[in-house]
């Protein structure tokens, strides 16, 4: 299986404080990697590093084989949910679709597909400021798959939401894959576990790598520790 | 390409259009500016200018000067005084802005051909009043001055012809070019109008980069891969657009309906406020390119458009400031738009020159843009 994302003793420091403390991964095509970690642990930080929007500080991050040191060209390949909100709150649901379309150089017939897919027909003259979480987050997935990316950055794609979009969610998230999509997925709630092929767990700066079932037993068996802790309130 | 260009130019110009506040002062507010301005300074000039005399002589001949001054142009008699602190009273109150003391003896003294004196008193605390108030006063003071002289030399045998030939030996006639009637109003109303304008369009360009780095939504342009000098430079076309459209009512008002003078063909007038519209939006971006946050950004904008007007030397000139100061007012774009507008629309001064002040808002704008574009790749 092709290497979608490498990367090599990835550092990053924020003012004096460690965030990514030499990371190594890899991902390959059409795998779901799970980001899991307590608020604060760097899940977003490595996402952003991964997505091209912020530098880092030392090391090796290559996506789809581009240095993305080098060049920004590896962004084609590229779609990103955020965690916070980040679609166009001055336009409409229809409008951040057109919009991210152009922005994305992405041809329109794949606007009716994923508005028909996500089920978004009866939010698109909806703003996105007054949008609901399930709806909101269906569009960013759409609007995150608007170029046929190979890659999936999402930071919690899943959060507060209600079942019937969550469900809409995991269901085009398994066709994705099932293409051969690839998929990074930040996650602070456990119960996603379930839905990744593999957990990177990110704690101090240092990630491990489990199977899902093993994370998920690693993370009930410190719920229940004494000295266990949550995170995020979910985790 | 062109689709994402257009895409952000769209996209600009809605978020323009749907932020009510900032659309409504883009739209209006210069165009309130101009009407109210204009009312302000509907008189055109400063007539009735309230005086008051303070007669010590009290005689014929001072009683004429008394009636030559209430009959004077821009002079209204409001008030004649039994003592000098009582004009000084009325001076103090604004109810009088000039003042004339006439001495005693000051028939007797014309009479004998003598050197009659007359106080005049200005109230300066108010430049503009105080300027016009000594013209006036000079005008009715000098026609009197020559007939006192006139009759001086008549007394001396000199014959009535010849007295009036020598004090008319050098007859100047005085022309007011552009604006013959010195009309206020040609003057201020348009450039203060256009002072709203460039505030406006300055804070806004002032937005530019900050305004969107600081948005969540900067997330969504970063991981799109679009190019930061093709996004910003579509949404600068896409504003520069807007601030050209929100100056064209405003001409169309002050130069059709309000008849404003413009000698200048609108081409050359347009070309030469595009110019200008570049060169502002430059500044805005350079300084939104460096702040912090909006608020940053909106104090920059403030400490450059705010007293550019001032430092542009259309209501005082250039030449009677500080040598640093001229060097630096045409650092600003301000100033070469000020001082052209002037050139252009009053008087067509013609292609050379306004190229070369095109020439230098674009060169303004083009140290601008690329310090800005420094800053952006930095960020």
């Amino acid at each position: 299986m092709e290497t979608i994302v490498a990367v090599k003793d990835l550092t990053q420091k924020i003012g004096r404080k460690t965030v990514l403390d030499g990371l190594t991964l890899e991902v390959r095509a059409g795998e779901c990697l799970g980001i899991f970690g307590m608020k604060g642990s760097g899940k977003t930080a490595l996402l952003h590093i991964l997505a091209g929007i912020d530098r880092f500080t030392s090391g090796k991050v290559e996506v789809a084989g581009i240095d993305i040191r080098r060049t920004e060209k590896f962004k084609i390949y590229l779609g990103l949910v955020t965690q916070e909100r980040s679609l166009f709150q001055d336009l409409n649901a229809a409008e951040n679709l057109d919009f991210i379309a152009a922005l994305k150089n992405a041809g329109r017939d794949n606007i009716d597909r994923l508005i028909e897919r996500l089920e978004l027909g009866e939010v698109l003259n909806q703003p996105v400021g007054h949008m609901e979480a399930g709806p909101y987050q269906r569009l960013a997935l759409a609007c995150a798959l608007l170029n046929n990316p190979r890659l999936l950055i999402a930071d919690e794609l899943i959060g507060a939401i209600d079942l019937y979009s969550r469900r809409i969610i995991l269901r085009e998230l398994e066709t994705f894959l099932a293409g051969g999509g690839t998929c990074i997925w930040a996650l602070s709630n456990a119960e996603f576990m379930r839905h990744v092929h593999r957990v990177g767990w990110l704690e101090k700066g240092k990630i491990t790598f489990y199977p899902p079932a093993e994370a998920l037993t690693r993370w009930n068996a410190r719920l229940q520790s004494p000295a266990g802790q949550g995170g995020d309130g979910d985790a | 390409m062109l689709r994402q260009c257009l895409a952000i130019m769209r996209r600009e110009v809605f978020y323009l259009w749907r932020d009510r506040g900032l659309r409504h002062i883009l739209l209006f507010g210069s165009l309130l500016g101009l009407m109210l301005f204009y009312a302000v300074y509907s008189a055109q000039v400063l007539k009735d200018i309230p005086t008051a005399v303070f007669d010590l002589d009290n005689s014929a001949a001072s009683r004429e000067l008394v009636d030559k001054i209430g009959k004077a142009e821009y002079l209204k008699l409001v008030a004649s005084t039994a003592s000098y602190d009582d004009l000084r009273e009325l001076i103090k109150q604004g109810k009088a802005v000039v003042g004339v003391v006439i001495p005693e003896n000051y028939g007797r003294n014309l009479a004998l051909g003598r050197q009659a004196r007359v106080l005049a008193v200005i109230d300066g605390s108010n430049m503009i009043y105080a300027t016009n108030a000594s013209a006036a006063l000079l005008t009715v003071t000098r026609t009197l001055s020559a007939q006192a002289g006139v009759s001086a030399l008549v007394a001396r045998g000199v014959q009535l012809q010849q007295a009036k030939d020598a004090y008319q030996a050098i007859d100047i006639s005085e022309e007011a070019w552009f604006n013959p009637a010195l009309n206020y109003a040609y003057f201020l109303v348009l450039a203060l109008a256009l002072n709203i304008w460039q505030q406006c369009c300055t804070l806004a360009a002032c937005l530019n980069v900050i305004g969107e780095r600081g948005m969540k939504s900067w997330l969504q342009i970063r991981a799109c891969g679009i190019s930061k000098f093709r996004f910003f430079a579509s949404k600068s076309i896409a504003q520069i657009f807007i601030f050209m459209a929100v100056v064209l009512p405003l001409y169309i008002l002050g130069f059709g309906a309000l008849k404003l003078p413009l000698n200048c063909s609108w081409a050359a007038l347009l070309l030469f406020t595009l110019a200008f519209a570049i060169a502002v939006h430059s500044i805005g971006t350079l300084a939104s390119s460096f702040a912090r946050n909006a608020v940053d950004a909106a104090r920059f904008g403030m400490i450059i458009a705010l007293p550019s007007f001032v430092l542009s030397g259309y209501t005082w000139p250039l030449e009677a400031m500080p040598v640093y100061l001229q060097k630096v007012a045409w650092i600003l774009p301000q100033t070469w738009f000020f001082q052209g507008i002037n050139y252009f629309a009053f008087k067509n001064a013609g292609w050379n020159l306004m190229a070369h002040y095109i020439l230098a808002m674009l060169a303004i704008a083009a140290v601008c843009y690329g310090a800005a574009a420094v800053f952006i790749a930095r960020s």
